[in-house]
């Protein structure tokens, strides 16, 4: 199907961000009619659909369940004082999401967990939080995204498919651009893919390296010790072919500069944090022969940022506890999923994500028995289980914001079009929570 | 029959998500279903857009089958991640807080039984508000009210 170019607007936004996935596009153009968003340019398809989304189910006013159980329209005072006094009264508080919100929104979010004794964690809760966990293990070599478009000579995608999830990657960053070292873009390039399955990212590239699902490990293990010039015995490591891999460490070793990108494919099959531990090593030791750097390819376009500004704040960088009045982290313990499977919680709020979509029906089963706050754009799944429900604004289209790119550059997000007229920004209805819950605090104190 | 089930982004059902249409059929469509090899397809005299019910040892579902562009082996079914793929997940987390999105092993018999859209899904699950199924549809209820 070929879509026509759109020509009916009258007006051009350029330089937007695009606010779907870690890639944080920041050359889109928005293409506006009576100050609607009617087109977007430069986008990838998905980004293109956050941008230009369905209005029919934008929450436009705050909601909450009657008697009945139906959500029911009401004014903001009335949706933030129940909100506030819920979670003010509760004992075990928990925060969570934040990947889609700036991160201004974010550190009102810290300020409050930290005044009602929450747990605030955000994503990485349910995706790379193993990888953080590695990185704090055994620290790890980083670059930008705009070195490796200037520099990288290899780039190997270790399980995961950008092509499907952060589609314009290979195109704005490591494979097709022209960069300052590498002027004939692609032809300057060899991209390597390493995965378990043919994925259209393995299909655009060089070479495509086919290894056993849950065998990371074992692969990585042996490709530090070619590097170091042992030899293998056996004739198959993970299912590659040992020549394979002699091949692979050999291009690796006499890259100009190396950039290394690994994904959930890496980090959620079985070793989890160990996986990326020993893909640091592997980095780590090809570092002795030529230059090369490493990044996980984050999901939402904030969930890096969340991470960064926990870690100012408070040293960890998810699931953090403030339930003792000090910060405290421990995997298994103070996170999102295994409080809910112990139903520790007795409070629920979820900022710019959507539960009902991410997490196991087990652990959703608590949130029939406490109250559940969400604030978010549209109605989805979690508004289905949400007793109270505050409608907020689009960062990067309705509301401005930093965010930080999945190499941690942060990247001002500005404001295009206005706002439905009754949603406020996630930084305004935290800050109008902050301030109730001050006013219920000094009450008690009196 | 027995498989193993894994659960991923699919790009499709990510384009409706995003797009904020997850109450209708479209999404339903590109979310609930279960991805199949051809040759497990015809072990249950399946043809695409069938329907299944999943049951694993934490929950059961109603989906429609297709077969899978990635010619998985047997024996193994792909669901987008969503509201119908998380009942039947497990929650277990081996104390690293990542639920297991991927390898469940569960058993699927062929159904007439509907698929449910997303708010009846959400209502017969987990019931929360026990709500009456028949007002349920496509579109957010919710009542009005002069501000
Ligand atoms: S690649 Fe990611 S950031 Fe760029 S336009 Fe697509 S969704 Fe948006």
């Amino acid at each position: 199907m070929i879509e026509k170019p759109i020509t009916d607007y009258d007006e051009e936004v350029r330089n937007c961000s695009c606010s779907y996935c870690g890639n944080n596009c920041d050359d889109i153009t928005y293409l506006l009619k009576d100050k609607k968003i009617v087109g977007v340019r430069h986008a990838c398809r998905i980004g293109a659909s956050k941008i230009i989304n369905d209005q029919d189910q934008r929450l436009l006013n705050p909601l909450v369940r009657n008697d009945e159980g139906i959500l029911e329209e009401t004014t903001w005072d009335v949706a933030l004082d129940k909100t506030a006094r819920l979670l003010y009264e509760s004992d075990r508080p928990v925060l969570y999401g934040w990947g889609e919100t700036s991160v201004e929104a974010i550190k009102k979010g810290i300020k409050i967990a930290e005044k009602t004794g929450a747990v605030m964690d955000n994503q990485s809760t349910i995706c790379h939080g193993s990888s953080i966990q590695a990185f704090q293990n055994v620290g790890h070599p980083v670059m930008t995204l705009g070195e490796v478009k200037n520099r990288a000579d290899v780039v190997v995608y270790v399980g995961t498919n950008p092509m499907d999830d952060h589609p314009r990657h290979l195109s704005r960053y490591t494979t097709f651009p022209e960069g300052f070292f590498r002027k004939n873009g692609r032809k300057d390039r060899t991209v390597i893919t390493l995965d378990p399955k043919y994925t259209n990212t393995a299909k655009v590239s060089d070479e495509w390296i086919q290894f056993n699902m849950n065998e990371d490990y074992l692969l990585f293990d042996a490709l530090r010790m070619l590097l170091k010039g042992e030899s293998l015995d056996e004739e198959e490591i993970a299912g590659v072919p040992t020549s394979q891999l002699e091949n692979l460490i050999q291009i690796m070793k006499n890259a100009e500069y190396g950039a290394l990108f690994f994904g959930l494919g890496v980090s959620q099959t079985l070793g989890k944090q160990k996986n990326v531990d020993m893909l640091i090593q592997l980095v780590e030791d090809l570092n002795r022969y030529s230059k090369w750097s490493m990044l996980p390819m984050r999901g939402f376009f904030n969930v890096s940022g969340f991470n960064i500004a926990l870690t100012s704040e408070t040293g960890y960088p998810y699931g953090v506890d403030f339930s003792r009045g000090y910060p405290r982290f421990m995997v298994g313990e103070t996170t999102t999923i295994d409080l809910l499977n112990r139903r520790e919680p007795d409070f629920f709020m979820a900022i710019s994500a959507d539960p009902g979509v991410q997490f196991p029906g087990y652990t959703i089963k608590h949130l029939i028995n406490i109250p559940t706050i969400q604030i978010d754009t549209h109605w989805g799944p979690y508004t289905e289980l949400a007793d109270i429900v505050l409608p907020s604004t689009r960062v990067g289209v309705e509301t401005e914001g930093t965010a930080y790119r999945m190499d941690s550059i942060p990247l001002f997000m500005k404001k295009v079009i206005d706002k439905p007229e009754n949603c406020h920004s996630d930084e305004w209805i935290l800050t109008q929570l902050y301030e109730r819950i001050e006013i219920l605090k000094q009450e008690e104190d009196n | 029959m027995k498989v193993m089930v894994n659960t991923g982004t699919s790009v499709i059902q990510a384009f409706y998500e995003k797009k904020g249409s997850t109450l209708k059929d479209e999404y339903r469509q590109s979310a609930a279903v279960a991805f199949m090899d051809l040759k497990d397809m015809q072990k249950l005299s399946l043809k695409s857009r069938d329907k299944i019910k999943i049951k694993s040892e934490w929950g059961e579902v109603v989906l429609y089958v297709d077969i899978s562009y990635d010619a998985p082996h047997e024996g193994m079914v792909f669901i987008p991640r969503g509201p119908w793929a998380n009942i039947i997940i497990s929650p277990e987390t081996y104390c690293c807080n990542v639920p297991t999105y991927k390898g469940i092993p569960a058993e699927i018999f062929k159904t007439d039984e509907d698929v449910l859209l997303v708010s009846q899904l959400m209502n017969k699950v987990y019931n929360k508000y026990n709500l009456d199924d028949d007002k349920l549809t496509d579109k957010p209820v919710y009542k009005k009210r002069m501000i």
